[in-house]
């Protein structure tokens, strides 16, 4: 028996263990990663199907397609498939795009203090501090969001005159983008803060040492070389931040105001006051409707587009990087 | 060494386990969110009190989930808040007790009646301002509250006030009954919906056609309180399943099942009532 697995050269089986079993994981993890990707695709397929490019189009009231959807799958005669998400992915941009950009704004600033400015006593207390910060789970969040944020936006913000020039299309009750950006942004804020400060540490200190040597300020040297060189970890940053708020379900569903509207910008200042529902909580909150073919359909194309969304961020991301190497710090 | 340890205690464990479980009999079920608090109570009292050898496993994933479970046979029974209808085929519904919706509104509005009418009116986006609704003493706009689609709330609600129209996009479709009370107590131009567990708690429960939303009030048939509803357990038309009969029979009829009901929120429709201490 110990023959067969004696090779004629290079080390015993018993010496390879390791890396066949490990391999033999690797391999299990990305077969269990690609059913998943072509799961969700075939499930999807019907609703992509039946709409095309209408489906991220706008028209019609999503809630009513979705009731509609449903509706036909109990009956079992004729499916019906038209959906229209452009309110929902509307939402998905306004919320996810505006609390990547304020994170971002926050973070570098907070990054380049705790590395390059912040005294050492203070530097061992942040650096632990938002580390767990970026670990607390996002209900959590939606608990403070509800039980603190949305009753101040409804009860102090928001002005009567508002809440009545809108009466009967939406309810300006604090459920609100404002919300939603302002949680998203504490929740994926420390994430990039803590991904930006190991980049920003990671410049070699001799690049540092020689600007400051020939005269220049602290600032613009920070400026200059610290943060140009740690350009790719802001990159890594931003995507992971990206690909988590964009993924946010439960917050989301808690905070935003679970209406498929889509907030429009010449609305004036209520626009931030308006209600609406990205892609990820509506898969929540349908979850009932799973047994409808159609509606499984629907929500599983739902899925498809998350799922290929975060493939795309990720992927742009990698280019970025590589694109950036030439700057010689790593991420 | 160590593995084998952990092998053979683990061994050791099924081994007790099983003379342990000899002559119980485990009763699956799944289905309704609605009924799982008073489900879950009855149950455990059974086997408590009961008959020690009958244990329960129940999934709450909804009404219609529960139903499509007992009729391909994952499931011996289902919890189910609304009536049967004709995709329910196979099956047999049996009403266990009955529940109420109240309508809610906050501490400050003086509001204490309200109609089906001016319910459905408001969540339909009709009614927009408490100037319209008289008796309220407020003049702001409704914030009108409620259930996601997989709450069956939303369902009964759905079909006992709106006529099974959809609710207007001026409501918030919160994902908890607990969500709506709070939005509802946090919130004085609010108004919401949810069970009879959920109501003194920061919110102002209001009569509906001038019936209050009390458990006394909502009794056998004719239901006087126009928003309570039977919750049914749905069984497999003619499987004889004895565990599970006498489990019915004794959830329906017994005085102490009737106070279990009671205390999860529910109210017992044919229990016989306690005798007085």
């Amino acid at each position: 028996m110990e023959e067969e697995y004696l090779p004629e050269y290079g080390p015993k089986w018993s010496d390879q263990r390791a890396e066949r079993l490990l391999g033999a994981l690797v391999c299990a993890v990305v077969g269990l990663l690609l059913a998943m990707i072509i799961t969700v695709f075939v499930r999807a397929w019907p609703s992509f199907a039946h709409n095309g490019l209408s489906w991220f189009g706008a028209g019609g009231s999503v809630e009513e397609e979705l009731n509609q959807i449903y509706l036909s799958g109990l009956s079992g005669a004729d499916f019906v498939y038209t959906f229209h998400g452009w309110q929902l992915i509307w939402s998905t941009l306004l919320i996810t795009g505006g609390a990547v950009l304020i994170a971002l704004f926050c973070s570098l600033f907070v990054s380049v203090f705790i590395v390059e400015f912040a005294p050492e006593w203070m530097r061992n207390i942040l650096q632990p501090v938002v580390r767990f910060l970026a670990s607390v789970p996002s209900v959590i969040y939606g608990l403070l969001g509800v039980l603190v944020i949305v009753p101040f936006i409804g009860n102090h913000l928001v002005t009567e005159s508002q809440k009545a020039s809108v009466a009967g299309v939406i309810s300006l009750s604090g459920y609100s983008l404002l919300a939603a950006v302002l949680i998203l942004t504490v929740m994926i804020a420390p994430l990039m803060v803590s991904i930006f400060s190991d980049g920003l540490r990671s410049v070699r200190p001799g690049w540092l040492e020689g600007s400051l040597a020939l005269g220049v300020n602290r600032w613009r040297t920070t400026w200059k070389i610290a943060v140009r060189t740690a350009r790719p970890a802001i990159v890594a940053g931003t995507v992971l931040a990206v690909a988590r708020a964009i993924g946010e379900a439960v917050m989301l569903a808690m905070v935003s105001g679970s209406v498929a509207f889509a907030p429009n910008p010449a609305d004036g200042v209520i626009f931030i006051y308006e209600p609406s529902r990205p892609l990820a909580p509506t898969i929540v909150k349908n979850i009932d409707s799973l047994g409808s073919p159609p509606a499984n359909a629907t929500l599983f194309a739902i899925a498809a587009v998350l799922l290929f969304s975060a493939a795309f961020f990720s992927l742009t991301g990698w280019a970025a990087r590589r694109a950036m190497r030439k700057y010689g710090a790593t991420a | 060494m160590r593995i084998k340890s952990l092998a053979i205690s683990a061994i050791a464990l099924v081994a007790l386990a099983v003379p342990a479980s000899a002559g119980a009999v485990t009763l699956i079920g799944s289905g309704s969110v609605a009924a799982q608090p008073v489900l879950s109570a009855l149950f455990s009292t059974y086997t408590k009190t009961v008959n020690h050898k009958v244990h329960f496993v129940y999934t709450a994933n909804g009404g219609n989930a529960g139903v499509k479970d007992v009729q391909n046979g994952t499931s011996q029974f289902a919890g189910q808040a609304r009536t049967p209808l004709p995709s329910d085929a196979g099956t047999t519904y049996i009403k266990m007790f009955l529940d109420g919706l109240c309508i809610d509104v906050n501490p400050k509005n003086k509001l204490s009646d309200i109609s089906i009418q001016q319910t459905h009116d408001i969540y339909r986006g009709l009614l927009t301002s408490w100037s319209q609704v008289p008796g309220s003493g407020l003049d702001t706009t409704i914030d009108p509250v409620g259930r996601d689609t997989n709450g069956g709330t939303y369902n009964f609600f759905l079909q006992a006030v709106l006529n099974n129209e959809l609710p207007s996009s001026n409501v918030n479709a919160l994902t908890a009954d607990g969500l709506v009370v709070n939005a509802v107590k946090q919130d004085p131009s609010a108004i919401g919906y949810d069970g009879l567990a959920w109501q003194g708690k920061g919110q102002k429960a209001l009569k509906v056609n001038g019936v209050p939303c009390q458990a006394k009030k909502i009794s056998v048939e004719p239901l006087k309180y126009p928003l309570s509803r039977y919750l049914f357990l749905v069984l497999p038309t003619g499987v004889n399943n004895p565990a599970l009969t006498k489990f019915i029979d004794w959830a329906r009829r017994d005085p102490v099942a009737g106070e279990v009901i009671s205390k999860a929120g529910g109210v017992p429709a044919f229990n016989k009532k306690a005798k007085k201490h």
